[in-house]
């Protein structure tokens, strides 16, 4: 390997490397969301408002309201001390219930309610671990 | 009886460990008596965990609940046949399951007796005994599925009503089928690698090439059932959402898909030899790795260190597998090969196949692991939505595509000034200008399916004028793999038609609906006629009753459903599909209320989407027929490279 071929191997890498990197970290960039639990949330306070953010908390007994009229589904997330209202609109997932663990996807609104784009409900397909 | 199968656990491991020892010494001293024990050990590992196999099925038939895992995974009322398949519902069982079918595998291929292939089957077998250790290290000591339950419970928590599909229940077996089938070229990488003699051809390479084979068919089926699964049991009209667990198993195969390419063209001592060795290597690790990830939470867990407990095993056995096997391969390109080969200018379109392939892997297995990486750097964990996998996949699958249709035709005869040639390139430049200037992915998509298309009709059309002269020596057995390679390809093909229609003219409509009420979706009209009650064994189902019209014509009545399960606390949504080859009306019933009879509607129209299934079942017959002429015949005449 004589030294032309290094030098073009390596501007070859170069543009490559940095073509690929800058086009990951732009699919990146926009699509990070911060994942906390419900209590590191509350904790954050509210400096993260507008911001995405995916949270994970558990579905507080008797606090699921189901809006038929305006397809809105409304309940509250609760981790061991805080709890968040979450509204939501779109298709719930077939396991969610009452008290399960849920992450949600989306931004927190001016009124405090954390307005959710996304629902999911811990896969319990066979290969999840129990998180404790 | 679970003292028998935690007995036969250990003695499993002990048989490997010994296997190992002897494998490794008896070819170092030529020592043939001490080769026949390890090749009687490995039988014997794989008599334990048959014996362990059995056991577990005979304690889940008998829905023994003093035994943990019988006890979280089955119940008395569910049928008999999911008490047996529970055997890889949990991850004790499927580790379990995944050594049985390895050491099955390994027993297959490299428990050989006569001379000239005894030294070489020693080392893959060693190779694939250390793997089997740490298997069985973790099953013993961590994920044991003999365990007994703290208290007995009077029944067993059951099986998940979502899992209880007939594609849930073959999902996982194919996917470890695929995943036990990788062990063939990763224990045949190490025996090549250590082979005496510079210039002596590793022996086998068939065997190698067919287990890569086998084990993606089944990594394909694997992976299409738990799509279609996710597409007709969890009701939100999707069947990909990048999960970690989905990834896990399209990581492997996106390498695996490479290092079949690989073995096409592979001859000792070039760079196809050194792609397909690290490739075998990083597709059986992958493998492994994707269990670790998935079975272990590390990337779902909020917190920023999970506890991986024995799991950490995994990642051992990756350090020692790479700390052996990198160097080797490092030598072993290194080492000045006596017949310098050529072949030939098309390779570099397998290269750039490659390239792309261990790219878009990089590129998932970055996303997945994300979450985990962002809490070692800050105490603050940061996802990726799924979307950043989309984007860069997206234009991923389109240069695929062109791949796809110009390669195959220039590995033979090179870049030349051919239409095909030119054809790439006009189909490059429209897909890129639809895609950045009309942002249509999906239109240049189907341009781009489009071309490969025609190169396959070009492929076929040239191949009946003209048979080439090599294939006239064994004329059916290639031509079968010429046209089960291309049938593959038809597959890959028109999976992209179903991926790219379903994904980029769908529709989605969400209505809550009154009984008498109408809604317009694309070109249907559907009416809410009204909700009934039905009562089951086990559950109550309310049945909307929606009738489609396109027209005045009334042209099908779907039913879409929510079962409620009394005793599982669950509820699932079953969904009514109209299925054309043009495309799904897909209807999902969220929300419904018994006595106003008002319900919450979600309907997608999923354009093509059944290409995607009727893609993958060509993907999967056309590598079966690539594999059909190598049966019963001996493998030991087939020696050396290639074809």
């Amino acid at each position: 390997m004589n030294a032309k071929t290094v030098v073009k191997l390596a501007i070859g890498i170069l543009v490559i490397g940095g073509g690929i990197s800058y086009f990951m970290y732009q699919a990146m960039q926009s699509s990070w969301a911060y994942y906390y639990s419900v209590d590191d949330f509350s904790a954050a306070g509210t400096a993260s408002q507008g911001q995405s953010f995916r949270l994970a908390g558990r579905v507080k007994a008797g606090s699921v309201e189901r809006d038929l009229q305006n397809l809105t589904l409304r309940f509250t997330l609760a981790g061991a001390q805080a709890q968040l209202p979450v509204q939501y609109k779109g298709v719930t997932p077939d396991n969610f219930t009452e008290d399960r663990e849920v992450v949600v996807e989306g931004r927190l609104a001016a009124t405090g309610v954390f307005q959710a784009d996304t629902l999911m409900t811990r896969c319990e397909s066979k290969y999840q671990a129990k998180v404790k | 009886m679970p003292e028998f199968g935690q007995f036969a656990l250990r003695l499993g491991l002990l048989l490997s460990a010994y296997a190992i020892l002897v494998d490794t010494i008896g070819r170092r001293w030529q020592r043939r008596e001490l080769l026949a024990s390890g090749r009687n050990a490995t039988v014997g590992c794989l008599l334990c965990l048959t014996a362990a196999c059995v056991a577990l099925e005979i304690l889940l038939a008998r829905s023994d609940f003093t035994v943990q895992y019988v006890a979280e995974n089955t119940s008395r009322a569910l049928p008999f046949a999911y008490k047996l398949t529970a055997l890889w519902a949990g991850a004790a069982g499927s580790l379990l399951l995944w050594l049985w079918l390895q050491t099955g595998f390994v027993v297959l291929a490299f428990a050989r007796s006569d001379r000239d292939s005894e030294r070489f089957c020693a080392t893959a077998r060693a190779a694939a005994n250390l793997v089997a250790v740490f298997f069985f290290l973790v099953l013993i000591f961590d994920k044991d599925p003999f365990s007994l339950s703290v208290t007995t419970p009077r029944d067993g928590a059951g099986l998940n009503p979502l899992l209880q599909h007939s594609a849930m229940v073959l999902h996982p077996p194919a996917l470890f089928l695929g995943y036990a089938a990788f062990a063939i070229p990763y224990a045949w990488v190490f025996a090549a690698l250590r082979r005496d003699g510079a210039g002596e051809p590793p022996i086998f390479f068939p065997l190698a090439r067919r287990g890569a084979l086998f084990a993606w068919m089944f990594l394909t089926v694997g992976i299409a059932l738990g799509a279609w699964w996710a597409y007709e049991e969890l009701g939100w009209g999707g069947y990909w959402a990048w999960d970690p667990v989905e990834n896990a198993s399209l990581i492997p195969w996106l390498t695996a898909t490479a290092l079949l390419h690989c073995a096409r063209t592979f001859r000792v001592g070039t760079k196809t030899a050194l792609w397909f060795m690290v490739l075998a290597l990083v597709t059986f690790s992958l493998c492994i790795f994707g269990t670790f990830l998935t079975r272990y939470g590390l990337v779902s867990s909020v917190h920023a260190f999970p506890e991986p407990g024995l799991g950490i095993l995994f990642l051992v056995l990756l350090v020692v597998i790479w700390v052996v096997g990198g160097p080797l391969i490092v030598l072993g390109h290194l080492r000045p090969s006596t017949k310098a080969q050529t072949q030939g200018p098309g390779l570099r379109f397998v290269f750039w196949n490659n390239w792309l392939m261990v790219f878009l892997a990089f590129v998932v297995l970055v996303g997945t692991l994300f979450p985990f990486f962002s809490g070692l750097v800050s105490s603050q964990k940061i996802t990726l939505k799924s979307d950043y996998f989309t984007k860069i996949t997206a234009p991923g699958g389109l240069i695929l595509l062109l791949l796809l249709g110009a390669c195959p035709h220039l590995m033979r005869h090179g870049l030349g000034r051919s239409w095909r040639t030119l054809g790439a390139i006009v189909t490059a430049v429209a897909a890129l200008a639809i895609w950045v200037l009309a942002h249509h992915l999906a239109i240049a998509y189907l341009v781009a399916c489009a071309f490969v298309a025609i190169n396959l009709v070009a492929d076929f059309i040239q191949r009946h004028k003209r048979r080439p002269a090599s294939d006239e020596a064994t004329p059916g057995r290639a031509s079968l793999r010429w046209y089960g390679a291309r049938i593959v390809h038809l597959g890959v093909l028109l999976a992209f038609v179903g991926i790219a229609g379903s994904g980029g003219f769908d529709l989605e409509k969400q209505v809550a609906l009154k009984p008498g009420e109408r809604t317009q979706v694309g070109n249907f009209e559907l009416v809410y006629d009204g909700l009934d009650a039905q009562h089951g064994a086990n559950f109550t189902a309310v049945k909307a009753d929606v009738s489609v019209y396109r027209g005045q014509t009334c042209i099908a009545k779907l039913r879409p459903a929510i079962a409620f399960y009394a005793q599982a606390d669950k509820r699932t949504s079953e969904v009514d599909v109209r299925r054309t080859l043009a495309g799904d009306l897909y209807l999902a019933l969220t929300e419904a209320d018994s006595t106003t009879k008002l319900i919450n509607l979600t309907i997608f129209l999923k354009p093509l989407i059944n290409w995607i299934w009727i893609g993958s079942g060509l993907m999967v017959l056309g590598t079966a027929l690539v594999l059909a002429p190598g049966l019963g015949r001996s493998r030991n005449i087939s020696q050396g490279n290639g074809q």
